[in-house]
């Protein structure tokens, strides 16, 4: 009782000093800063998952989150539909090509590579856990440079969630039931992306609309 | 109990001490709710144009801005209807509220205003 309290109170003081938990080892900014991009293209998402419609159910929920980081997103389902009817639909060869000739074509600072690892449900019994993961790397547009990375796995099982007993194994079953029916991980990719790019120490630093722009080098 | 209550209160306490920012700039109406539709159902196309039409309204009647991107998409549907008078006055839109669109907006202004509506496979029936 009295161990598990202190180790809380630490956490709290760790937290009220640290801001935030489980910082990772703080990213180097220098390239990112050197160059502050103030434009990202998103291109082509790589799907190394079974589900061929992953990409695209990302790609809903990608414009937002870095528009809300303060930078001008290029319209990402144009941009899809462009690149698709002049051949370059191919997400692996966009990805592997050079990141300076897609800059001279949209006149982008920066260019997101996104690829989907995982995007599934697996189902036992009476319970489900639905996982996302994915990995983003901006790059520069006029350099080629990798400006920043960031890794996101998230997992989802309802029956963390509820308590044991009867009720909560009739609750995990409903729950199975309704994610095995059509799985949703459209929540699951809001939450990856949020905290790959909203994280202080490991996101983005502010874009150019955002009011902190270059001004949060203690952060980031 | 109480320890669990007081790593709840650790929880929201760090929650709120701003680990994740969570001020939006823009009202996006339903602009990600109906990408994802359209993209689950390309029948819905008319939905998204929707949608994006009421987020341009919504912003220039609140006088706020429209954005990023969604003049832009909003423009490329109105060119795949075969619009694309319509469609280069929402490229140059796009492009005089963000500066940073411009090389892509005049490019997308010359091919709507030098072909034949296009046809993406998107928007054609199989």
């Amino acid at each position: 009782m009295i161990p598990l309290m202190r180790v809380a109170a630490v956490l709290a003081t760790l937290l009220a000093f640290g801001g935030c938990a489980n910082r990772p080892a703080r990213p180097d900014y220098s390239q990112f800063r050197s160059e502050a991009p103030r434009s990202i293209l998103v291109v082509p998402v790589i799907n190394r998952t079974v589900d061929v419609n992953a990409p695209d159910y990302f790609l809903a929920t990608i414009a937002r989150p870095l528009a809300e980081r303060g930078y001008y997103v290029f319209p990402v389902n144009m941009v899809k539909s462009v690149m698709s009817d002049d051949g370059l639909s191919d997400a692996n060869l966009v990805h592997s090509g050079d990141p300076r000739r897609l800059g001279e074509i949209f006149g982008t600072d920066a260019i997101m590579y996104i690829s989907i690892e995982r995007w599934d449900a697996k189902y036992v019994v009476l319970s489900t856990s639905v996982t996302v993961e994915l990995n983003y790397v901006l790059k520069s547009a006029h350099t080629g440079q990798e400006l920043w990375k960031n890794h996101q796995l998230i997992v989802y099982s309802p029956q963390a969630n509820n308590g044991g007993g009867v009720a909560g194994l009739v609750a995990n079953a409903i729950a199975a039931a309704i994610t095995k029916a059509s799985p949703n991980y459209i929540p699951l990719a809001k939450q990856a992306n949020a905290k790959a790019i909203d994280l202080k120490g490991s996101g983005l630093p502010a874009g150019p609309y955002d009011a902190l722009f270059g001004k949060d080098a203690a952060d980031y | 109990m109480s320890n669990r209550t007081l790593l709840l209160v650790v929880a929201t306490v760090s929650l709120l001490a701003g680990c994740v920012t969570n001020n939006q700039k823009y009202d996006w109406g339903k602009y990600d709710a109906s990408l994802y539709a359209y993209y689950k159902d390309p029948a819905k196309a008319g939905e998204l144009s929707a949608a994006l039409a009421a987020v341009i309204e919504d912003a220039n009647s609140n006088h706020a801005k429209v954005p990023p991107g969604v003049y832009a998409e909003y423009g490329y549907l109105q060119m795949q209807q075969g619009k694309n008078q319509d469609a280069i006055n929402s490229f140059k839109q796009e492009a005089a509220l963000w500066p940073e669109s411009k090389v892509f907006m005049d490019q997308m202004t010359k091919v709507a205003s030098t072909s034949a509506p296009i046809r993406t496979s998107q928007s054609s029936p199989p």
